[in-house]
């Protein structure tokens, strides 16, 4: 391909530290500088500079800080897993339980079925669109789904069980997670060893080592001994110095006007009105902190703040119940808002500020 | 409150009491002055009550020197701040970036308060008492390193600029955004204090197979991402200091990784981990995000410079010739920066690239570092098409928007760097436009 074309060649003399500077202050040198696999320029180190900078001298290296993890301490924290199922934990889950578990805990921000549409990023879908390109309106862009795009299910295991639900973390079990990884390879369409995954299909350690994610051969590969890295990371495109008279062009303008900036564009220097110091301060920063991923955006199905209707639908089973919802979870909500430290008077106080600012 | 004050001595503009205090006044006023005419020392329209008044804060005194036990800008200031856009957001202000106000930045080094600040699902307080680094994987020593323990290495500083890599990503099908704030904001630099990685592995023993470092930050999402060990080896540093105080909570406090003039999401923040292996993981965010899909179908992952780079941030948007008087002498200024190198020249073009004029360099020019370019005009009050163009020491020149589409296609979404500026009017208003031939 044209765009590896520049190969990074020679990784050429080690600089001596009397070339140190000429290397990086005269523009007329013909120092070959040595290059890293990015393709950037390794600057020395030397006993006194590094580039630019002065070092100390003294040159101990003993330092001893420190201790050594036990190993529970490693196995605490080792928890990811590598695409060759390094790091997989025993476990098994069926479509079904994921489906259950997707619907609780998954469907509010990523959609139906994967399907997205509330800004999160959407899970199925995309299979044969990654040649497509978005020129001018009208166009189908590609898509970037797990099932089009994500090379390697090892990433989707260790990724839910590290981060996901995205406001309640390290919450799902392994099982949960094998259930999960089940479900959202079953509605992208993906099949284990040629077999469909069905309901009833339970995922096991060694049917998830069998997985061959549709788009594994996308990549470009890295390989361990990193020969093709160094032809890989040249510039992505090249330019020309010309200085005179040089190729003309025309000049492209905005077409459509973006305005919605938060703060609102503006360089005025002038003293702002002080706001009133705002009631509500701590309820205010509560609702933000553990409220406000689900309670701001109707498409998650949450009531929103300030929406009247849906409060007053909400509102019709008693406040004591609402109160009480809140404390232990409902459908896609987790107990306390996945906020553990907040207190029963807490959330009632944040329930209490939550109705009346949606009365 | 501020009632105006005028010195008593100028006060009084008649003629009767001017030769009375003419002894007063100096002689280079009264050099300036025509007996003839009777002259007006208040009265005069060219006079600025910016002098001639008693400014209201000269007289009265200020606040507490103990007001603020953490300095805030001057109230007058309350615009200099970052700012978010929702079309920015992956569906709401957690995982979102806030850009940097580059068209008010000065210098190279960002204030800490005005750092850009892109997270993947908030921004975590991690309590620096119970802060862990663990060091473990293809190495004789596994280590834990309190905070504490890890300050005590020997401390390096450096001046690198933090950038993530879908900076300026917004104007690969057109420029969209009429500012220099979200254009190119997605970038910020400091000064950061920390020890070198290699000297803290250099007792440990790293196995000759350890190719790859696994770094991984203690937050909500717990972001990780694979590091080729000849950048651990190279200039890679565990930073605990950002423009001499501690990090920022934003910028990953108590220790982020730093690796200079690499993408901004793999300097890891509230760092956690550290694991060694013969090979990269794959994680989520090198994978479904942070790769490049190119027009055959086919992404480039693993790909980390920030490619060279420049933009001019005076005049812009926000900072137009609008006040300009034809005749006047003005700069044109920018930034230019490359994850590569070092910045070895920048030239200019008033014409949208038929001709160019190399800048002059200015202040400090290091590695992977912001640079400040320079190059004055006097103010011809006609249209000009301004572009910058900068090339490194690693000997990459920045292409034209065609020839990098030519390359890559439209859908890559990061490491988009190709030559932009800005369109400036004939009354010396400014708008984002990009040059295609």
């Amino acid at each position: 391909m044209h765009m590896f074309a520049l190969k990074q060649k020679s990784f050429a003399l080690i600089l001596g530290s009397c070339m140190l500077l000429a290397s990086y202050t005269s523009a007329s040198t013909n120092v070959v500088l040595k290059k890293n696999v990015d393709g950037s320029v390794i600057y020395p180190r030397t006993n006194t500079h590094y580039s630019l900078y002065l070092l100390n001298k003294q040159n101990i290296s003993e330092f001893n800080h420190g201790r050594a993890p036990t190993l529970n301490e490693i196995k605490a924290w080792n928890k990811d897993v590598m695409p060759d199922g390094e790091g997989l934990p025993q476990g098994q889950g069926s479509v079904e339980q994921g489906d259950e578990l997707y619907s609780a805990q998954c469907l509010s921000c990523h959609g139906d079925f994967g399907a997205g549409g509330s800004g999160y990023p959407t899970l199925t879908g995309g299979q044969g669109s990654l040649k497509n390109q978005l020129l001018q309106a009208g166009d189908e862009p590609p898509m970037r789904t797990i099932g089009s795009y994500w090379p390697y299910a090892s990433t989707l295991f260790w990724y839910i069980q590290s981060s996901m639900p995205f406001n309640n973390p390290k919450s799902l079990s392994n099982d949960e997670t094998y259930a999960l990884v089940a479900y959202l390879l079953s509605v992208n369409e993906i099949e284990i060893e040629g077999i469909e995954l069905e309901d009833d299909y339970v995922l096991t350690k060694e049917k998830f080592l069998k997985i061959k994610m549709p788009n594994v051969d996308g990549f470009y590969p890295v390989s361990p001994e990193r020969s093709d890295l160094k032809e890989q990371r040249p510039p992505l495109a090249q330019g020309t110095r010309c200085m005179k008279n040089c190729k003309s062009s025309n000049i492209v303008f905005i077409k459509n006007e973006i305005t919605g900036f938060d703060p609102k564009i503006s360089t005025i220097k002038d003293l702002a009105k002080i706001k009133n110091k705002s009631k509500n301060a701590a309820e205010k920063e509560i609702y933000s902190q553990s409220c406000a991923a689900c309670h701001s955006n109707d498409a998650l199905g949450a009531p929103v703040l300030g929406d009247k209707i849906a409060w007053s639908e909400v509102l019709k089973k008693g406040v004591k119940l609402v109160y009480k919802n809140a404390i232990d979870g409902i459908n896609a909500m987790p107990p306390r808002g996945g906020n553990m430290d907040l207190s029963d008077k807490d959330l009632e106080n944040l329930i209490d500020y939550m109705i009346k600012v949606s009365k | 409150m501020t009632k105006k004050q005028k010195d008593p001595d100028i006060q009084a503009p008649n003629r009767r009491d001017f030769f009375k205090k003419t002894a007063f006044l100096s002689a280079s006023l009264i050099a300036s002055s025509s007996i003839l005419a009777p002259i007006k020392i208040t009265a005069s329209s060219l006079d600025d009550p910016a002098i001639i008044d008693q400014a209201s804060w000269g007289t009265k005194l200020g606040d507490l020197v103990d007001k603020n036990h953490y300095g805030l800008p001057s109230p007058y200031e309350h615009n200099n701040v970052r700012r978010v856009h929702d079309l920015l957001s992956s569906g709401d202000r957690y995982a979102t970036v806030s850009m940097s106000p580059l068209h008010q930045q000065e210098g190279i080094i960002t204030p800490n308060g005005l750092f850009f600040n892109r997270s993947h699902s908030g921004t975590t307080q991690v309590d620096p008492h119970k802060f862990r680094l663990m060091i473990h994987g293809l190495l004789d020593k596994p280590l834990v390193l309190t905070l504490e323990e890890l300050k005590r290495y020997p401390s390096e500083s450096r001046i690198h600029f933090i950038e993530c890599p879908a900076n300026g990503s917004t104007g690969w099908r057109g420029p969209q955004f009429d500012n220099l704030q979200f254009v190119k904001g997605m970038m910020s630099s400091a000064e950061w204090t920390g020890v070198p990685l290699k000297v803290v592995l250099k007792e440990l023993g790293l196995h000759k197979n350890a190719k790859w470092m696994l770094a991984e930050g203690s937050d909500n999402s717990e972001m990780a991402r694979s590091i080729p060990i000849e950048k651990v080896l190279d200039d890679a540093m565990l930073v605990w200091g950002q423009n001499g105080e501690p990090l920022r909570a934003e910028q990953g406090y108590p220790v982020r990784l730093l690796l200079p003039g690499w993408e901004g999401n793999l300097n890891v923040k509230w760092l956690k981990r550290l694991e060694f292996s013969s090979k990269p993981w794959h994680s989520k965010e090198e994978t479904s995000k942070y790769t490049m899909l190119q027009k055959n179908g086919k992404a480039i992952n693993y790909f980390w410079p920030m490619e060279v780079n420049s933009i001019i941030t005076s005049p812009c948007p926000e900072v137009p010739w609008s006040s300009l008087k034809k005749g006047d002498i003005i700069e044109i200024t920018g930034l230019a920066w490359s994850g590569r190198g070092t910045i070895k020249t920048v030239d200019i073009s008033l014409d949208g690239g038929k001709n160019w004029i190399e800048a002059s360099l200015k202040g400090l020019v290091l590695p992977k570092s912001w640079t400040r370019f320079s190059y004055i005009i006097k103010w011809d009050a006609k249209e000009k098409m301004l572009l910058s163009r900068a090339i490194d020491d690693s000997g990459h020149i920045q292409p034209s928007i065609n020839k990098l589409i030519e390359n890559v296609g439209v859908e890559g979404i990061y490491h988009r760097n190709p030559i932009v500026g800005w369109f400036v009017s004939n009354k010396g208003e400014v708008k984002n436009a990009h040059v295609r031939s």
